[in-house]
């Protein structure tokens, strides 16, 4: 009997640490990615530093969708949905052209230098 | 390859990639900030409690966003009244708003819409809301126009 006492004396203060840990982590992943959002009507501010309705709305909502269990990914892929790109700080990088074309271009630019050298030379 | 070749060759596949890519985008329909959020139709109004059937809308209705503590509301409401004696059907949506300050606000300036449902932010995110008021043309149940901000005269001026 006194042996069971103790051992609950142990894992209860343990869970304890383990919930408020894991619900930390939670809040803390969840300001995270409100960082990530721009606020739409204060452009240039995080819906996280900003009081506004839409603001506060959007954070409601994140919240809500995270509590019933779904993950970040898709929120954002979602949200990305609905408001489009401009609302994320961190645009996914699916323009290939937008992003491959300024070393495409360095590479075209340095071949044509070096051939030039070589006519030169 | 010969060497001269290559810079036409890199340029060449670039312009593919481009052109490619290009209708990758244009084709890519499933915007669903075309479509009318499915919630407005699965929200009972507030004052019959009854559900809103979109085929019973006709070919153009318009979704209307307001809220009692929103001046540039109040700035619209006339037009809306004027569209409503029109016959143009409205779906008022309120957004995040007391319900005794609604019930309030509108008993004191009138009603201009054919349905209103009450919504906690939820209608409005799918909706992709930005601020109230924000006003949302329907036809064939597509949104064909949206417009942040207070409706001015010339906005609406062929409805009136």
């Amino acid at each position: 009997m006194k042996m069971s006492k103790s051992i609950y004396k142990l894992i209860i203060p343990f869970l304890i640490i383990h919930i408020s840990v894991i619900s930390f982590a939670g809040v803390n992943e969840l300001s995270d990615y409100y960082k990530t959002i721009r606020c739409l009507v204060c452009e240039g501010q995080s819906i996280q530093e900003s009081d506004t309705e839409f603001a506060i709305n959007l954070k409601e909502q994140i919240q809500k969708k995270y509590n019933s269990g779904m993950p970040i990914k898709e929120i954002n892929k979602e949200l990305i949905k609905i408001y489009g790109e401009e609302i994320s700080f961190d645009p996914p990088k699916n323009h290939i052209i937008l992003w491959w074309t300024p070393l495409i271009l360095l590479i075209i630019i340095f071949v044509f230098i070096r051939n030039k050298i070589r006519f030169f030379k | 390859m010969k060497r001269h070749l290559l810079l036409p060759v890199v340029g060449l596949v670039v312009l593919v990639v481009s052109v490619l890519f290009y209708f990758n985008q244009s084709t890519n329909k499933n915007n669903p900030r075309d479509e009318v959020s499915s919630l407005i139709f699965e929200t009972p109004d507030f004052y019959n409690n009854k559900l809103i059937y979109e085929n019973t809308l006709g070919e153009f209705y318009i979704i209307n966003f307001f809220a009692s503590w929103c001046k540039p509301c109040l700035a619209e409401h006339p037009l809306l009244m004027e569209m409503k004696k029109k016959g143009v059907k409205i779906i008022g949506i309120n957004f995040r708003d007391d319900e005794e300050n609604f019930k309030k606000w509108i008993n004191d300036h009138g009603n201009p819409f054919e349905y209103i449902l009450r919504d906690d932010g939820t209608i409005a995110y799918e909706m992709g809301l930005i601020g109230v008021p924000e006003t949302f043309f329907i036809v064939n149940k597509i949104i064909q126009k949206k417009i942040q901000g207070p409706l001015f005269y010339e906005d609406v001026e062929k409805y009136l």
